[in-house]
């Protein structure tokens, strides 16, 4: 039998560099890890904007550090990554692909057709939503299925009260409660059939239900000897496609998953609560140095915030913290040096802004990734 | 037996559906409900919930069990909530402010009569002062051995609780533990003004289980011959590791080996797979659990087996604790600890992680310091000092302690960092934080001493909790006095029983699931 442990490995180590490529010699390679555990922080939801990195935002919650410190050290070890000396020794140093990384990535990338499989979440863009949908519908499936089994003392899978509430929810009124035990299973195959049979177990043996204890993912990857984590990518791709899918055609044939799936449209573009709070005192016209008093909060965390406004609503206008003309200045710099960090451009255009302009201007660039 | 005695048992076999009471159960709740207060000393497995709940069904008022662990809570209530017979509800820092709200609304009009809380929660003077007004006839304080500051799991809300049942208008307590020693006994009974003859202890004794005790050399041998017993042993087992990666490795080995109904537990895995992985278990489909000690808590599962150490525990408490999961059908139960003294290094490493060293006590009180007079959110406190979570937590609480923070228990729940820091703020954290070191220390020599003397293992066991009335034992005793392993042995069959690949078939497997048909037609006949 092939070592499962390895084989998980070799994915992440995949994984990793295609979400690290486009963050080379602009971030740390920490940057990543606090992406894939969806850190709220202002830098991290900026950064996932500006590199594009959608599909790993959140796309490990819970990754813990010492695996995280782990595929890092083999991929040096490896040598398919380096980290960067700065000659400017305050700054903490950012990374390459090596030649050799690049093309492990490459061949990784074909392998497990990387592409394919992210390039639906990439569409879809929300991957905590995604995840609060899977439970949704695995604790509505759970349920249904005790109620048609007539058989209502079980033990919910899924713990959340937030998600234990909306399925109460749907199923408190008895005509919607008889809708779902009656039509669920229809549209569930309806949605299914479109998906490869690995794929339609991947999602049906998960559930759990009267008689049947759901496989966890590691369960069915052993089964299957497929890496652990490509299964969940394999999965969130399922959930994105299904979502796309059931919003495009709702009303018609998905009227039940309909309500599952569009749930909550706002969190993929929702400002962190404290940022919210700052928008709402800007828009009262307080300074930023009014804000921070009055939240007794740093002129710093505020100036994070001003970016994440800048980056989450296009239409917010900045020229009163930058004219038109200074962000182009800046804009065309960062273009022709190929480079997003801030202590680089602040140099070269000798101090003449501020950090949190030369943050503005880079949040309002279009096209916001490079590619080499 | 009296008219009362019958009312009990007929609420005993309405409720839970059993005839009669456990050892102690009885003479519990005839206490509770004479309005006294209680310490019960009941060993795991023996119904300690029994002797709350019930009385909540029979008291006027609100029944309050303060418990520390989360998941313990979710648990038993969930649970209640399926018997159907109970209102139940729980109350602690994993709900939504909204949720909080909700609930708590819910309490004043009269909706519950079991309302289990977290300690922190019930420091908040709005919940107690809501509680005080609907009434509380009985404060429970499950694992109560937490308020001794010699016990082996001290927690220092557990030392606000006899100060706030005075505020809820000093309705009785039930203490109940199942791991107290002699003086955490009377710290107990003196903390929250319990009489000397209202300590009811039944006899810690498992008579049960047999204690094995296996001295191995090194971690080969030790996986080999662990590997072994989970192959010849009749399941379901558990195997408890210290480490997640101890766990994951020894499933991987058993897994190459060919034991498919083997799987891991622990904290790093999903909320949902540890359900999934809890409910195989709980229903036979997997008949060994290899897990951390984050597994077992709360679990009711009468015919656990057997019990493996891979790595000995933390302290005596916390392995008979482990092993008491074992047999509590009270059919003959096997207990067995591979003891390799090079483990004390992982205890090490554990600890060094758990407690942060005084310069970074230093480096934490200085950054707080620096931030002297703002809000901050949660994860900025500790923001570039580069802490595990546990340190940070344990920074916290004790900065909490010496007054230097207070937190908010409203929305965005940011922590003030108070202005006028003590100059030696930092060592009173760290004397603190040494002597809490210095506690689990000991218990740890204690774990290793018993482990290391040579006579009977049950009367060392009695010994050490102060009540050594009771040696009995059914099958076996210990490996000092003695035992035969085959006796709890099966052939190998079971364990290998994979599920045979069949054919995929979605519109099957769907009806399986949700068998719309079967149920319409099964409803014209109701
Ligand atoms: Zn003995």
């Amino acid at each position: 039998m092939s070592n499962p442990i390895l084989h998980e490995r070799e994915f992440m180590k995949t994984l990793l560099l295609n979400g690290l490529l486009p963050l080379e010699k602009q971030r740390t390679v920490q940057s990543l890890y606090y992406i894939l555990r969806g850190r709220k922080g202002n830098q991290t939801v900026q950064d996932v904007y500006l590199f594009r990195l959608h599909p790993y935002y959140r796309l490990f919650p819970k990754f813990s550090r010492e695996y995280w410190e782990e595929i890092i050290a083999s991929l040096k070890a490896q040598r398919l990554l380096q980290l960067e000396a700065d000659d400017r020794a305050k700054t903490k140093p950012t990374f390459l692909l090596t030649a050799a990384g690049k093309q492990f990535l490459r061949e990784g990338v074909e392998q497990y057709q990387l592409d394919n499989w992210l390039e639906p979440i990439r569409r879809v863009a929300a991957n905590e939503q995604l995840q609060s949908q899977w439970l949704k519908l695995h604790l509505l499936v759970q349920t249904v299925s005790q109620l048609l089994h007539r058989d209502i003392a079980f033990y919910p899978v899924v713990q959340q009260r937030s998600i234990q509430q909306w399925v109460k929810e749907q199923l408190g009124v008895p005509s919607e409660r008889e809708r779902w035990m009656n039509e669920l299973v229809g549209e569930l195959e309806l949605l299914l059939q479109a998906f490869p049979e690995r794929l339609q177990q991947l999602v049906v043996r998960q559930f759990s239900g009267a008689g049947q204890t759901g496989s966890t993912l590691p369960q069915l990857a052993r089964q299957w000897q497929e890496p652990p984590s490509f299964l969940w990518v394999k999965l969130l791709h399922c959930l994105a496609v299904m979502a796309e899918r059931i919003q495009a055609e709702q009303g018609e044939n998905f009227p039940l998953l309909h309500r599952l799936f569009t749930a909550d449209q706002r969190t993929s573009r929702q400002l962190s609560d404290s940022a919210a709070h700052t928008w709402r005192l800007l828009r009262q016209n307080l300074s930023i140095a009014e804000i921070a008093r009055q939240r007794r909060l740093s002129p710093n965390t505020v100036e994070d915030h001003l970016v994440e406004i800048a980056l989450l609503y296009p239409d917010w206008d900045i020229s009163p913290y930058i004219s038109d003309r200074e962000q182009r200045e800046i804009q065309t710099l960062s273009s022709r040096l190929q480079t997003r960090r801030l202590r680089l451009l602040k140099n070269h255009l000798q101090d003449k802004y501020s950090y949190l302009q030369i943050r503005l201007a880079l949040a309002r660039q279009k096209g916001a990734v490079y590619d080499d | 037996m009296t008219i009362k005695e019958q009312r009990l048992h007929e609420a005993l076999q309405h409720y839970y559906g059993f005839r009669t009471f456990r050892p102690g159960q009885l003479e519990i709740i005839q206490r509770v409900l004479a309005g006294r207060s209680v310490l019960g000393l009941l060993s795991t497995g023996s119904g300690k919930s029994v002797t709350y709940q019930l009385p909540a069904q029979l008291l006027p008022g609100i029944t309050l069990v303060v418990s520390p662990l989360i998941s313990l809570m979710v648990d038993q209530v969930q649970r209640l909530r399926m018997r159907g017979k109970f209102s139940a509800v729980y109350l602690n820092s994993s709900l939504e402010p909204a949720e909080t709200r909700r609930l708590l609304s819910e309490v004043e009009q009269g909706r519950y009569k079991l309302v289990y809380i977290s300690p922190e929660k019930l420091q908040q003077p709005n919940i107690q002062q809501l509680l005080a007004r609907r009434g509380v006839s009985l404060v429970a304080v499950d694992e109560a051995h937490c308020i001794s500051q010699w016990g082996h799991d001290f927690r220092t809300d557990y030392l606000r609780l006899p100060e706030i049942v005075q505020k809820l208008g000093n309705p009785p307590v039930l203490a109940v533990t199942a791991t107290a020693t002699e003086e955490v006994q009377r710290e107990i009974a003196r903390l929250f003004h319990i009489h000397q003859e209202d300590i009811v202890s039944q006899s810690l004794n498992r008579g049960n289980i047999a204690y094995d005790i296996i001295a191995v050399t090194d971690e080969a041998e030790k996986r080999e011959k662990i590997i072994e017993a989970v192959a010849k042993l009749h399941g379901p087992g558990i195997v408890y590791c210290r480490t997640r990666q101890a766990v994951e490795q020894f499933v991987a080995t058993c897994q190459l080996a060919g034991l498919d109904k083997v799987e891991g537990y622990h904290g790093g895995m999903s909320a949902m797979d540890r359900v999934l992985i809890q409910e195989q278990f709980l229903r036979d489909e997997l008949s060994v659990i290899v897990a951390t000690n984050a597994f077992g808590m709360g679990i009711d599962k009468p015919n656990i087996r057997y019990v493996l150490h891979y790595h000995f525990p933390g302290s005596i408490e916390e392995y008979t604790q482990e092993v008491g999961r074992i047999g509590r059908d009270g059919q003959p139960g096997y207990a067995a600890l591979y003891f390799a003294i090079e483990d004390l290094a992982i205890h090490q490493h554990l600890s060094q992680a758990e407690y942060p060293e005084p310069a970074v006590i230093e480096l934490f009180v200085a950054s707080l310091r620096a931030k002297t007079g703002l809000k901050l959110a949660y994860p900025e406190i500790a923001a570039g000092l580069d802490l595990p979570e546990t340190q940070t937590e344990l920074l916290l609480f004790y900065a909490e302690q010496a007054g230097l923070i207070a937190r908010s228990d409203r929305p965005p729940y940011g922590v003030q960092v108070n202005s006028g820091f003590p100059a030696d703020a930092a060592n009173r954290i760290g004397q603190r934080i040494e002597r809490a070191r210095q506690a689990k220390r000991t218990k740890l020599t204690q774990m290793v001493n018993w482990l290391q003397q040579k006579g009977c293992y049950r009367q060392a066991l009695a010994a050490y909790f102060g009540s050594t009335d009771d040696l009995g034992y059914d099958l076996y005793c210990c490996s000092s006095c003695g035992l035969q392993r085959i006796d709890y042995e099966q052939d190998v069959s079971r364990l290998t029983a994979a599920l045979p690949e069949t054919n995929w078939n979605l519109h099957e497997a769907l009806r399986m699931l949700l068998p719309v048909e079967l149920y319409n037609r099964g409803g014209h006949h109701h």
